[in-house]
C-alpha cells in the first residue's frame, strides 16, 4: 500500500474554480481525467460492453480469446471481459463511498477539534491511534471482527484516511483562523463554530481536494491487497483486487487472466495520481 | 525542555493505554476462539474446557484485560497459545526480520531515487525524461503483490539468479541473507522510491527554474555544478521529510511483500497470531507497534520544539 | 520440504493441518500397506484374542531415544494414557479409551485389555506416536521433540522453518540416507510453487490441485497422487434450519451439483468424483454407491417440487482461502440452476471450527473430512461431521447409531459381516444426505526431480527413512 501524502504550501485564498480549472487544463491533468473518464466508462457501460453475465461458469475455463469470449475466461468459466468491466463498477463504488466517508469523518474531527483545547486533544489522540497501526493491520483487524466483505472493505479504506484528511484540515483550520479576516470576523461578533464554518473551512479545504484524490488511488491498492490477504469483497462478486490475486497462479499459463485487471487498475490509479499532482500544482500556483 | 517532555509525555501513555485496551476488545470481538483452534477439529468438550482453564480464559474479560497489563508491566510476557513458544522470543525474531526488511528497502529506495530524479532532473526537456516519468508513474500505478510476484517469476525462476523466497538472518549468514533479502526488498521500495523520485524530482525542477539558476548558467556555470550544487542542496530537506512519512509505508507494505516472499517478520506474524486466535502474540505485537509509533512522534516533537522555540511555548 | 501451514506443537497428538513432523521424529506402532495390513513398526508382532478383549504386542528390543534411553512397554502404555487424555485432542481419542487395563509380561512384552472389540485398533497403532514420557510437556510447548524416529529434532524458527538432523542411532539399519531435513513454511501457494521451481524445495504435499495442474506438463517434476482420501470435499447441511430438514432437499442438493466439473476446475482434476466418504482403498468402497448422485438437475428440482419448495435462499459458508473460495463458487453456481439461491459466507479456519464444533454452522457449509481412509468405524465415531453421537449438522437417528456402533464394536473389520454392516452405514448416508459427498481428493505430492522413496502413512506422516535426493 503506498500513501502520498501532498505537503502543501498554504497560499492567499483566490479564485478557487479558476485554480482548480488551470491545474487540470495541463497535461498531466488532462491525461489523468481521460484515464479516469474512460475507465469509469467502461465500468458505468459494463452491461452494454459485454453482454455475459460476470457470475456465469461454464464448461471451458481458461480458455483464450475467441468470439464469445474476447478475453478468454477464468479458471471457472467465466467470461473474463464481463468480469473485468463489472469489477470495475465494483471497486469504483468501494472507493467513491470510502474516500467521501474518511473525508467526511476526518473533517468533522477536524473541525470539533477546532471547538476547544480539550476536544482539540482527544481528537488529535485519536488520529495518533488510527495512525499508530500500519494501514493493513488495521485491515487485518476489522476483518477479522466483521468477517469479509464489500462493508468492511469500505471501513478499512474510510478508516486508515481518516486521519490524514483530518490531520490536513486540522494544519489549514490552525493558520486560517489567525488570519485576519477571521479574526475580523470573530471581533464582528460571530461565533465560534460560525467563523469555523462560514470563514476558515472554506479556506483551508484546498488540501483536502488533493487528498481527495491521492486516496481515491489509495483505495484501489487497499482493496487489491485486502483481496490478495483473502479479506476482500465476497466471491463471486468480481473487483479488480480478486480478478489480479486470482489470476496471479496462472502468470505462466494464461497471462491474459491477470493483464487485463492489471492494465484497468494501472490506469485507474495512474489517472487518480496524475489528476492529485495537477490539482497540488494548480493550488499551489 | 524538560517541561515540553512532562507536557508530552503523559498524552503518549493515554495513547497506549487506549491503544491497549482497543487491541485487547478487539481480539475478544473476533468469532472463534483460541482454546477450539487450539483443541483441533474433532476436538470433545471436556478437551475444549480443559484447555480454556490452562490458558486462563474461564476468567471474566477484566480480570484477563489486567492480568496482561500486568504482563506488559512487569515485562514477562509469557508464552504464546498457538504458535509455540515465548511470546517475547517470538516478537523480537519477527522484529530482526522486518528490521531487516525495511531498512533494506530504505537503503534502496534513495540508491534508486536519487539518480533517477538527478538524472530525470538534468534530462531538463529532452524525450527520455518523459520516459523516466511514466516510468516512476508505472512503479506507483502497479500493486506490491504484482511487482513480488513478477519479480519471483523473472529472477527466481527464470533466471535462478536469487532465491524464491525464504529468510536467512543477517547475524547468522550474511551472504545467504543478502539473497534472501534482495527481492522482498527490491519489491517494498518500489513503490516508495517511486514517490520520492517523483519529489525530489519536483523540486530539482523548481530550484533549476529560480532566478539566480538563470543568473548562474547566463554567468557560465555548468549545469551539472549547478544541479549539484546549488538545486540539489535546495531540494533535499522536502525530500528528506517524504523520506520520512515513506519508513511508515514500508512497514505496512511489509504486510503482503513478508506474505509473497515467505519473510518471518511482524506481518506474518500478527497475520499468524490473528489466524490461530494467539491472542498474547497478537496483544503484545500490536501494543508494541503502537508504542513504537508513539516514541517516534514524542522525538519529533522534542527534535521541533529543539529547533523551534516557539512550539516549546505551545 | 515446503509446508503451507506452520506445525501447531499443542497438536502435536492430534489430526492437524500439518503432520509431516510425526513420523520424521516419532514412530509408531504398527503400519498399514496398501491393502490395510498391518505391518510390524516397533512392534514386531501382535496377536488379538479371538474374543477382541485383548492384544498382546512384542515390541522391537534395539530401539532407542533421540535422549539415549531404551524403549520400553511402559512407553506404549504412556503413550496410550497420553491419547487419553482429553487436552490432547486425539480424534482416536475414543478408541483409545476402550482400552482399561495394561498387563505388562516383560519389558518388550506387553497386553492391552480392551472393554469391548473394536474394528479400528490397528488405526489406533497407526495414528499414536511413541514419544518420550519426560519430555510431552516440552513436546506441546513446541521445544523440545523426543522420539525414535529417523531425525532428531533440532530447531524451530516459528513461521519459518523446522530443522531436523540424522538419527545416527535409528533401529532401521543403514537408514535414514538423508543427512537432514528442513520444513519451510510457504503461506503463499504462488511462492511455494516457484520455490519447488526453483529447486529450493524438493518435496511438498501442500500444492493446491489448481496450481499442481499447471506443472504437470512440467518434466522437472514427478506428481504422485495417494489414495489417502485425507481430504474429501462435502457439503454439509445444518439440520436445525427449517429449509434443510426436509431430505429431499438435501437428495436435491446432491443431484445438483456438477461433480465432474468441480473436480476439473476448482480442483484441477486432482480429485475423484465420490457420492461416499470411502476412497477406493476402503472396505466400505462400493462403485456404485461412489456414483449414486450424478448432475441430474432436472432431479433435483423435481424432487424440490415434492418437498414443495419453490424459491429458497440459503448461505453457505465456506473457508476464506483461495482454493475453497473456488469450489464455493462452483457449488453457488449449481445449485442457483436449480432455484437455489446461496449466499457465500467465506470465514477463517478458527471461526469455521468454532461453527463446526459448536454445531452453529449456517444451513449450508463446505469443508473437506479426513478419517474415511482408515476402517469405516473410525470415520463414524471419530470424525466429527459423521460422529453417530454428536456432530455438526444436528443429525440422530436411532438406525444410524444402531448400525455405526455394531460396525465398531466387532473384533474383525474384513469379513463379510463387517462389510455388510459398513454398507448399511453407506447406504443411511446416501439417504439421509446430512453430509454431501463431492469429490475425493487424496494427498498430492509434488516432488522435484531429486527426490525420491518418500512416502506416507494413512494419515500422511511424512516417512523419509527411504528417501534419497537423486545425482
Amino acid at each position: 500500500m503506498t500513501v502520498l501524502s501532498v505537503p502543501f504550501a498554504g497560499a492567499l485564498r483566490r479564485p478557487v474554480r479558476n485554480r482548480y480549472v488551470a491545474g487540470l487544463l495541463t497535461w498531466r491533468g488532462v491525461s489523468g481525467l481521460a484515464l479516469v473518464g474512460l475507465v469509469a466508462l467502461a465500468g458505468l457501460l459494463a452491461p452494454v460492453l459485454s453482454g455475459a453475465d460476470p457470475n456465469a461458469q461454464g464448461p471451458e475455463a481458461l480458455a483464450g480469446p475467441s468470439g464469445a469470449h474476447p478475453l478468454g475466461t477464468d479458471d471457472l468459466g467465466r467470461d473474463l471481459l464481463s468480469r473485468v468491466l463489472h469489477g470495475i463498477g465494483t471497486d469504483l463504488t468501494i472507493i467513491l463511498t470510502a474516500v467521501p466517508a474518511g473525508a467526511v469523518a476526518g473533517a468533522a474531527l477536524a473541525l470539533l477539534a477546532g471547538t476547544s483545547r480539550a476536544a482539540d486533544l482527544v481528537v488529535q489522540r485519536l488520529f495518533d491511534l488510527v495512525l499508530s497501526f500500519p494501514g493493513l493491520i488495521l485491515g487485518l483487524a476489522v476483518t477479522a471482527v466483521l468477517g469479509p466483505g464489500r462493508w468492511p472493505v469500505v471501513i478499512v479504506i474510510a478508516l486508515a484516511e481518516v486521519p490524514y484528511f483530518g490531520r490536513q484540515l486540522r494544519a489549514g483550520v490552525l493558520v486560517q483562523r489567525e488570519r485576519e479576516y477571521a479574526l475580523a470576523a470573530r471581533v464582528g461578533g460571530a461565533g465560534r463554530a460560525r467563523v469555523l464554518l462560514r470563514h476558515v473551512l472554506p479556506n483551508a479545504v484546498d488540501p483536502l481536494v488533493v487528498q481527495g484524490a491521492v486516496a481515491l488511488s489509495v483505495g484501489v491498492f487497499i482493496e487489491g491487497a485486502l483481496s490478495f490477504l483473502g479479506l476482500g469483497v465476497r466471491p463471486p462478486e468480481p473487483t479488480l483486487g480478486s480478478l489480479i490475486s486470482g489470476a496471479v497462479a496462472y502468470l505462466d499459463t494464461a497471462p491474459l487472466l491477470a493483464a487485463a485487471p492489471l492494465g484497468v487498475t494501472a490506469a485507474l490509479v495512474l489517472g487518480f495520481t496524475l489528476i492529485a499532482e495537477s490539482l497540488n500544482r494548480g493550488v499551489r500556483g | 525542555m524538560r517541561s515540553f517532555l512532562l507536557k508530552r509525555l503523559p498524552s503518549g501513555l493515554v495513547v497506549l493505554l487506549a491503544a491497549s485496551f482497543a487491541v485487547f476488545l478487539m481480539l475478544r470481538l473476533i468469532p472463534g476462539d483460541p482454546a477450539t483452534t487450539l483443541a483441533g477439529p474433532d476436538a470433545s468438550p471436556a478437551a475444549i474446557a480443559a484447555i480454556r482453564a490452562r490458558l486462563g480464559l474461564d476468567e471474566p474479560l477484566a480480570a484477563q484485560y489486567l492480568h496482561w497489563l500486568g504482563q506488559v508491566l512487569t515485562g514477562d510476557l509469557g508464552p504464546s497459545y498457538a504458535i509455540g513458544g515465548q511470546v517475547s522470543g517470538l516478537i523480537g525474531d519477527g522484529i530482526a526480520a522486518t528490521a531487516q526488511l525495511t531498512l533494506a528497502a530504505l537503503l534502496l529506495v534513495v540508491v534508486l531515487a536519487v539518480p533517477v530524479a538527478l538524472l530525470g532532473a538534468s534530462a531538463g526537456r529532452r524525450p527520455w525524461a518523459g520516459a523516466l516519468r511514466a516510468l516512476t508513474t508505472g512503479a506507483l500505478a502497479v500493486p506490491p503483490f504484482v511487482t513480488g510476484v513478477l519479480l519471483v517469476g523473472v529472477f527466481a525462476v527464470s533466471l535462478r539468479l536469487l532465491p524464491a523466497g525464504g529468510y536467512a538472518s543477517l547475524g547468522d549468514a550474511p551472504d545467504l541473507a543478502v539473497q534472501y533479502l534482495a527481492l522482498p526488498a527490491l519489491c517494498l521500495a518500489l513503490p516508495s522510491a517511486a514517490i520520492l523520485a517523483r519529489y525530489l524530482q519536483d523540486g530539482l525542477e523548481r530550484a533549476l527554474a529560480e532566478d539566480y539558476v538563470r543568473t548562474a548558467t547566463a554567468l557560465g556555470v555548468s549545469r551539472r555544478r549547478i544541479l549539484w550544487r546549488h538545486a540539489l542542496p535546495n531540494a533535499l530537506p522536502s525530500a528528506v521529510t517524504v523520506l520520512g512519512l515513506q519508513v511508515g509505508q514500508l512497514v505496512a507494505g511489509a504486510v503482503v511483500v513478508e506474505r509473497i516472499f515467505a519473510w518471518p517478520g511482524l506481518g506474518q506474524l500478527v497475520e499468524q497470531g490473528v489466524q490461530r486466535r494467539d491472542y498474547p502474540v497478537v496483544q503484545d505485537l500490536l501494543l508494541l507497534v503502537v508504542a513504537g509509533y508513539v516514541t517516534v512522534q514524542l522525538l519529533t516533537d522534542l527534535a521541533y520544539s529543539w529547533l523551534d522555540p516557539r512550539v516549546r511555548a505551545l | 520440504m515446503g509446508a503451507q501451514i506452520d506445525f501447531t506443537p499443542a497438536l502435536l497428538f492430534a489430526q492437524s493441518a500439518n503432520v509431516l513432523v510425526q513420523r520424521l521424529v516419532f514412530n509408531t506402532l504398527t503400519r498399514y500397506d496398501d491393502q490395510l495390513r498391518p505391518q510390524p513398526e516397533l512392534a514386531s508382532s501382535w496377536e488379538v484374542a479371538p474374543d477382541g478383549l485383548s492384544v498382546r504386542l512384542k515390541l522391537r528390543e534395539d530401539v532407542t531415544f533421540h535422549s539415549g534411553r531404551r524403549f520400553t512397554a511402559d512407553d506404549v502404555v504412556f503413550a496410550v494414557k497420553n491419547l487419553q487424555n482429553p487436552v490432547r485432542s486425539a480424534q482416536l481419542r475414543s478408541t483409545a479409551l476402550t482400552v482399561t487395563d495394561f498387563r505388562r509380561n516383560g519389558d518388550f512384552d506387553l497386553t492391552l485389555v480392551l472393554a469391548h472389540p473394536v474394528s479400528n485398533l490397528f488405526d489406533l497403532f497407526e495414528f499414536m506416536i511413541i514419544a518420550d514420557p519426560a519430555s510431552v510437556e516440552d513436546a506441546v510447548a513446541g521445544t523440545r521433540l523426543i522420539g525414535t524416529g529417523p531425525f532428531t529434532f533440532t530447531d524451530r524458527k516459528p513461521g519459518s522453518s523446522l530443522s531436523f538432523a540424522r538419527n545416527e542411532k535409528y533401529w532401521n539399519p543403514g537408514r535414514p540416507y538423508l543427512d537432514g531435513v528442513e520444513i519451510k513454511v510457504i503461506p503463499q501457494a504462488e511462492t511455494l510453487l516457484s520455490s519447488l521451481k526453483t529447486g529450493q524445495t524438493h518435496l511438498s504435499y501442500a500444492v493446491r490441485g489448481k496450481d499442481v495442474a499447471t506443472l504437470r506438463s512440467d518434466r522437472r517434476f514427478r506428481i504422485t497422487q495417494y489414495d489417502t482420501g485425507s481430504g474429501a470435499f462435502y457439503i454439509g447441511a445444518n439440520l436445525a434450519y427449517p429449509e434443510v430438514q426436509d431430505r429431499r432437499v438435501r437428495q436435491a442438493i446432491a443431484w445438483a451439483i456438477d461433480r465432474d466439473r468441480l473436480v476439473e476446475q476448482a480442483l484441477g482434476g486432482y480429485a475423484t468424483v465420490s457420492a461416499v466418504p470411502w476412497p477406493k482403498s476402503s472396505p466400505a468402497y462400493r462403485e456404485q454407491d461412489a456414483a449414486h448422485y450424478r448432475h441430474d438437475p432436472a432431479k433435483a428440482r423435481e424432487l424440490l417440487k415434492e418437498a414443495g419448495v419453490g424459491q429458497l435462499s440459503l448461505p453457505l459458508a465456506h473457508s476464506a482461502e483461495a482454493g475453497s473460495a473456488a469450489v464455493a463458487q462452483v457449488l453457488q453456481y449449481d445449485l442457483k440452476q436449480v432455484g437455489i439461491d446461496v449466499q457465500l459466507q467465506p470465514v477463517d479456519s478458527p471461526t469455521m471450527q468454532k461453527q463446526l464444533i459448536a454445531q452453529s454452522m449456517p444451513a449450508l457449509w463446505t469443508l473437506s473430512h479426513g478419517f474415511a481412509q482408515l476402517h469405516p468405524a473410525t470415520l463414524a465415531v471419530s470424525a466429527y461431521p459423521f460422529n453417530e453421537a454428536k456432530n455438526t449438522s444436528r443429525f440422530s437417528s436411532p438406525a444410524y447409531t444402531d448400525v455405526v456402533q455394531r460396525a465398531w464394536n466387532r473384533a474383525d473389520s474384513d469379513s463379510p459381516a463387517a462389510k455388510a454392516l459398513y454398507q448399511q452405514v453407506t447406504d443411511v448416508l446416501l439417504e439421509e444426505q446430512f453430509i454431501i459427498d463431492l469429490a475425493i481428493a487424496g494427498l498430492v505430492e509434488v516432488a522435484g526431480e531429486r527426490a525420491r522413496g518418500a512416502t506416507l502413512n494413512k494419515f500422511g506422516y511424512l516417512n523419509l527413512d527411504d528417501a534419497y535426493l537423486a545425482g
